[in-house]
Order: structure tokens, then sequence, then C-alpha cells
């Protein structure tokens, strides 16, 4: 009775697959996530942001979807970044290791330019 | 606990909390209720009318019912089911309210006049609630029971 | 020693079912900033919760439907300790070895149960305590300023 807690959307900037996360990250997050980061990696995206949106909770079942996501990404030569997180959520991820992995943004214009300038 | 369709298994999660009998834990109980309110899929606005109405009644019990007793506790239930979030607040105290009390309407005139502002509480909770039902608690205490429905 | 007022608590009790934790993380935090807790210190404290509370609905409890789960909270003047009980269904302690997410990103090793590692980072104390009534018992505690040792 409590609802799905995640929406997900995919856009497209300057070069940037955005897939939009609005709402908590957790375990029922899991189809959702690795189904639009499919969907963007078959139409090309070689850089990819996970731009997070009203967001409170992230918890380790999430997490390990995100590494999930990595570890494609790895595979597929892709770069991932991530946009939006509060400074709490951005502490964990530094925490768990994934800071090595991902790139980790304030907010969307931010990552965009740093894409850009990687990629000059 | 039943309600209209009692032939029917209707699922409900039942979740308590237990607070102290002082000003500010009823933020607890706000937020528990507005956390759960807004997973269930209410709106903000019937989200900030459940807590207001929720912060008068615990406020109640803390001041009236427990009579700031630190000794009792605040009890609050709230029950879940797919179309409705019921609420359940009670004290451990022995006064009782009176049950004039719970059905008048203040006038703001003689509210100007009056040394105690107060009073307003219970008027606001039956004015944002869909449903408002005041009785004894199973600990001998008050308890209110309040419920929003869900609009899907 | 300090009486029931200067020692204020909580209990919540909620059903043992994956999304019912995020009551008790914000009821916790509301607990935690009416006591004066710092935000980043509630921040910690709502996350390291919501693993416990995890833990508990899935392996304490084993994800059988129809249990409960009990937090417990209590402020004492510098220390705020929170506990966390299932109903036992399976004796779980939760000792492992930690991963580091090489071997996770290698395929090696699996991706979840970071859970216990996220908490002793985040929280002062943890650890599993006896319980008198059954069940597994998650004890956490969280000082106001963070020890300067544990960095």
């Amino acid at each position: 009775m409590l609802e799905d807690e995640l929406s997900v959307s995919i856009r497209e900037r300057e070069g940037v697959a955005i897939i939009d996360l609005i709402g908590d990250v957790t375990t029922f997050a899991e189809e959702k996530i690795n189904s639009a980061y499919a969907q963007v990696t078959s139409g090309g995206a070689k850089r990819i942001l996970l731009n997070f949106r009203q967001n409170d909770y992230i918890n380790s079942a999430g997490i390990a979807i995100l590494i999930g996501v990595v570890t494609e990404v790895n595979r597929n030569n892709q770069k991932l970044a991530v946009s939006g997180l509060s400074q709490h959520f951005q502490k964990i991820f530094r925490m768990v290791g994934l800071a090595q992995y991902i790139d980790i943004y304030q907010d969307e214009d931010e990552a965009v330019k740093g894409f850009a300038t990687a990629a000059a | 606990m039943t309600s209209a369709n009692s032939d029917a298994e209707i699922p409900e999660r039942v979740i308590e909390l237990r607070l102290p009998s002082r000003l500010g834990y009823e933020k607890v109980a706000m937020d528990a209720a507005s956390s759960l309110a807004k997973r269930m899929g209410f709106n903000g606005e019937r989200i900030e009318a459940l807590r207001t109405a929720l912060a008068e009644a615990v406020t109640n019990a803390i001041e009236h019912g427990n009579a700031h007793d630190s000794a009792m506790k605040v009890l609050v239930m709230l029950t879940v089911r797919p179309d409705e979030l019921s609420v359940t607040v009670a004290d451990q105290g022995r006064k009782q309210l009176d049950q004039d009390q719970t059905t008048l309407t203040p006038s703001l005139e003689e509210t100007f006049e009056k040394q105690d502002k107060g009073g307003w509480g219970i008027w606001l909770i039956r004015e944002l609630m869909d449903e408002v039902e005041f009785s004894t608690g199973p600990s001998g205490g008050n308890q209110v029971r309040m419920v929003i429905h869900l609009e899907k | 020693m300090s009486t029931p007022a200067q020692q204020p608590s909580i209990e919540l009790y909620f059903p043992s079912e994956l999304g019912y934790e995020k009551v008790a993380r914000d009821a916790v935090a509301a607990f935690a900033r009416r006591v004066g807790f710092e935000q980043e210190r509630i921040e910690d404290l709502k996350t390291a919760l919501g693993e416990a509370c995890i833990n508990a609905i899935e392996h304490g409890n084993a994800q059988a439907p129809g249990l409960r789960i009990a937090v417990s909270c209590v402020c004492e003047d510098e220390r705020l300790t929170v506990e966390i009980q299932d109903d036992g269904l399976k004796h779980y302690n939760g000792h492992h070895v930690p991963v580091p997410i090489e071997s996770k990103l290698r395929g090696l090793a699996p991706l979840r149960g970071m859970g216990l590692m996220m908490i002793s980072a985040l929280v002062d104390e943890a650890g599993f305590t006896d319980s008198p009534t059954g069940g597994n018992v998650f004890r956490l505690a969280l000082y106001r300023r963070r020890p300067v040792a544990a960095q």
C-alpha cells in the first residue's frame, strides 16, 4: 500500500544522456534504472548523467543497483556522472568507493560542463 | 477496527508510536504521519492538514490529558488502508475531556475576551479531517481518531 | 542518575515490510532534532537506521509477512541510543567480511551486503546485543559530537 517511489525519465542535452531519477532509490528501483540504462546504451550513449531529484533516501540496495550500472559502464567504455545528490549522499557514495568510478557534480549544469571539459 | 465492508478482507498496516508527554515531541508524530501519507499518495495540502490536526491532538494529549506528566506517554496509532489513513491519539491521563467541548465552535469575539486564547484545537481538527471521533481510550484516557480519505 | 524526564525516549512499532523503514527514519530524525542533534548527524543516523531496519526485515524476520519491527530511542545528554528489534525468525548477527567495491565491479562478489559497513562508518557505536525476549536486537549509538578518534 506504499506507492512505488521512483519515477525515471530520459532526455538528452549537449551530447549527454540524462537519466532523471525522481524519488527514492531502493531495491524497488532496480528494473527502472536498469532499463533506462539499457535504453540510453542501445541509443549509443557514451556520456551518461544520473540526475537525482526530490531524493531523500538512497539505501545500500539502491547503491548496489548503481554499482551494477558502473560495471556495465566500465564494460561499455562509457562515462558516468551523478548530480543532484545531497551532501550526505555524496559522502555515502565516497564511502562505498563509487567516487573513483563516477564523477560527482552538484547539479546538472555543472555536470554537462564537466563532461564537455573532459572531452576536450 | 471494523469498517462498512466487513465481509471483505481489507488489508491494513498499523504503525504505533509512543511519545513523551512534553511539548515538541508532537513533531515526531507529525513527521511519521507525513512520511506515511506521502508514501500513500496523499497530496501536499492533505498532508499539511494532517500535520496540523495531529499537532493539535498530540498537544492536547500532552497538556490536558497527561497534564505534562513526563511519566505518561502519548500513544499514536497510524492505520494504513487502501483508501484511507486513520490516526488515533490517546493519552494515559485521568482528566476526561468534557464531551461538550468536543463539539462547540469557538467564536473569535469571545476569544478576544477570554484570558485563555485556546479552544480552537478541537475545532481545527474537525475542520481539517474527513472523519473525527472523540472517545475514551483503552487505558482510560482521552482518545481522538481522525481519518483522511485517499482520492485517486 | 538521570530521571525519565531527563532521558526522553520514544518507541515505534511498524510492519516488517520493505518501505516502512522510511517512517522509522523520519520519526527518529524528528526525535533527534527535538533533542538538539545537528543536521549532519541526523542524516547519518537516518541512513544507518534505515539499513538496520532493512537487515531486520530481510534477515532477522526472513521477510516473513505479518511481523513487526520495534525501534526504541533514548537520549541521555550527549548520546542518543537506538535499538532495532525483530521477531528473530532467523538468528542474524551479521558476521561477514566487508568486500571492496573492486570485487563487486569484477563480478567476484555480490553487489549487496554493504549495510553493516555503512552503519559502522556513520554512527559511533553499532552492534548486536542480547535480547531477553528473543529476536535480534541491533543497537546504534550516536554522540552529539563525533568522537575525534573515529575519523
